[in-house]
């Protein structure tokens, strides 16, 4: 479009300087014609605006390539070594995970078997077979001998009365009275029992400790937790037991305090009759 | 062909006589024409753009090498994390060190679920078998059971007021420990069952989520300890009247003695 203009505007100029008469005439066509044609061609100024456009392209880009972008990446670069330096250092230092677990297994050494030494000392007492017999059953952490620990009570106990030796109601006292001790020691053979799975599920969880990682441990002390849950159900199960067997003991003494006021009364009353014969 | 020559010599005359007028077109043609490009190389815009475009290239190969020591922090902390924090082997052995927990504890529920009854007359049976029911709904018929083994409170020509008061205070208390102990057999029994459902859900959590139900064990924990003190309490109400009983005892005694002495002296002087 540029050229064609051009040729068209040099075609009519040349015509025009050619076909003109006198110097004159000539000589100011010529400049004029020369003048137009710089116009059209070489515009001077937008070139020089074109190329400060450019300069100022560039160095709007440099700027924000150095001043805004790479500041951040250099930050980001800094907070994320900060980061991590912080992470392996102040959180999780692997020396200091070392070192817990190197203390969890100087503590399994140094307590568990010495702990367990103490606990699995023996209490028995008893001298004579009887006695020594039922305290034997009642210490031997077994549920599958519940009938030996019955007869073996019997024997040292002894049965209810027969009911010609005694009233149905001491009767019933003696037999509930026996029977809830006879349920709290089978409850605590169990419970014996229990606490000794209880002891082996700490010893795993301890042992498990001793080579755990911090993203594992959650999962041991929520278990651990658990445990404790189902060992508060098993104190609760003995606290239980515990309140039968002190109930039954003052609803005992309460009976006899019954049995007290109404003979008390049925002797007032065999008194009176025999003042009142006199 | 003679006017040919003829035009051909006019022309050139024409030519000859306008030879400065043509000489003067073709300069300025030479020097005003748009003449293709010479080369970019030798462009002064080409020149500027690729001055820029290096310094460009040069800030881009900084931001690169930042970009660069960034991923290897990055790469480094993974690392780390994959091997030292949350290393997948360890957190597998945990999940298998629950499922074994598992095992224990559904012995454990074995064992506390055998049965412990023992009594052998009809009413000791009963009550017995109230006590150890673990059933919460079966707590109404516990003070029916009692009253059939230990008896009523005395009637009124039976037993003074102060002798049915304490007797029907005692009578309370020990019914509501038995009441109590069924109370808390029967919590006892949905802790474990709980406990149960916690540790299997840990199985098949993941490490970040292993501590919410930690806190929710922690929370069932919190619970289980005010059971055990709700049973304590029981425990204790039941030996503080056991020793208001023995008060009482002191007590009654102490009147009883002083009627009967003043009986006697009634006695005494009537002779």
């Amino acid at each position: 479009m540029h050229c064609l203009l051009y040729a068209v505007l040099f075609s009519a100029f040349a015509w025009v300087v050619l076909i003109v008469n006198g110097r004159r005439r000539v000589f100011a066509l010529t400049l004029a014609g020369v003048m137009v044609l710089m116009l059209v061609v070489i515009p001077p100024q937008a070139k020089t605006q074109a190329q400060g456009g450019i300069i100022q392209a560039i160095q709007a880009v440099l700027k924000v390539l150095n001043s805004m972008i790479l500041p951040v990446v250099n930050s980001i670069h800094g907070t994320r070594s900060a980061n991590s330096n912080f992470y392996q250092t102040t959180v999780w230092p692997v020396p200091s995970i070392n070192q817990s677990n190197s203390l969890v297994l100087q503590m399994i050494g140094q307590y568990r078997n010495l702990m367990s030494g103490i606990l699995h000392i023996n209490l028995r007492s008893a001298t004579l077979p009887a006695p020594q017999s039922m305290e034997s059953l009642i210490r031997d952490h077994q549920v599958n001998n519940f009938g030996g620990l019955t007869q073996s009570f019997n024997s040292t106990y002894r049965t209810i009365p027969t009911p010609t030796d005694a009233n149905q109601a001491d009767r019933d006292m003696s037999d509930f009275d026996d029977a809830l001790t006879l349920d709290s020691l089978k409850t605590l053979k169990a419970a014996d029992s229990a606490t000794d799975l209880e002891l082996q599920a700490a010893d795993s969880i301890e042992s498990a400790a001793g080579q755990a990682v911090p993203g594992s441990t959650p999962f041991l002390t929520a278990t651990a937790t658990s445990s404790s849950i189902r060992s508060q159900a098993l104190t609760q199960k003995m606290l239980a037991a515990e309140l039968r067997q002190e109930a039954a003991r003052i609803a005992h003494q309460n009976g006899l305090r019954k049995r007290g006021a109404m003979f008390t009364t049925q002797l007032r009353g065999t008194i009176m009759n025999l003042s009142q014969h006199n | 062909m003679t006017s040919v020559s003829a035009a051909l010599e006019r022309s050139k005359s024409w030519v000859w006589s306008r030879r400065l007028r043509i000489i003067i077109l073709v300069i300025i043609l030479a020097l005003t024409a748009p003449w293709p490009a010479t080369g970019q190389a030798l462009s002064p815009c080409c020149v500027i753009l690729a001055a820029g475009l290096s310094s460009i290239a040069n800030s881009l190969k900084t931001i690169a090498s930042s970009l660069s020591a960034i991923l290897g922090v990055d790469k480094e902390m993974l690392q780390f994390e994959q091997t030292v924090v949350w290393p997948t082997s360890a957190i597998t052995q945990a999940q298998a060190l629950v499922g074994s927990q598992q095992g224990i504890f559904a012995r454990i529920q074995a064992l506390i679920h055998i049965p412990v009854n023992s009594a052998t007359q009809p009413n000791p049976q009963q009550l017995e078998a109230t006590l150890l029911s673990r059933n919460a709904s079966q707590i109404p018929q516990t003070s029916a059971n009692y009253t059939a083994l230990y008896g009523p409170v005395p009637t009124t020509t039976d037993a003074s007021p102060q002798v049915r008061d304490l007797i029907d205070m005692t009578d309370a208390a020990a019914q509501g420990a038995m009441k109590r102990a069924i109370q808390i057999d029967a919590l006892s029994d949905l802790e474990i069952q709980a406990a149960g459902q916690i540790n299997q859900s840990i199985q098949t959590a993941a490490p970040g989520s292993a501590p919410i139900i930690e806190a929710q064990a922690d929370a069932w924990l919190v619970r289980a300890n005010a059971y055990t003190q709700a049973a304590t309490a029981d425990l204790m109400r039941l030996r503080a009247i056991d020793l208001a009983n023995s008060s009482a005892d002191i007590k009654m005694g102490a009147t009883n003695t002083t009627n009967l002495r003043r009986q006697l002296m009634n006695l005494l002087q009537h002779n």
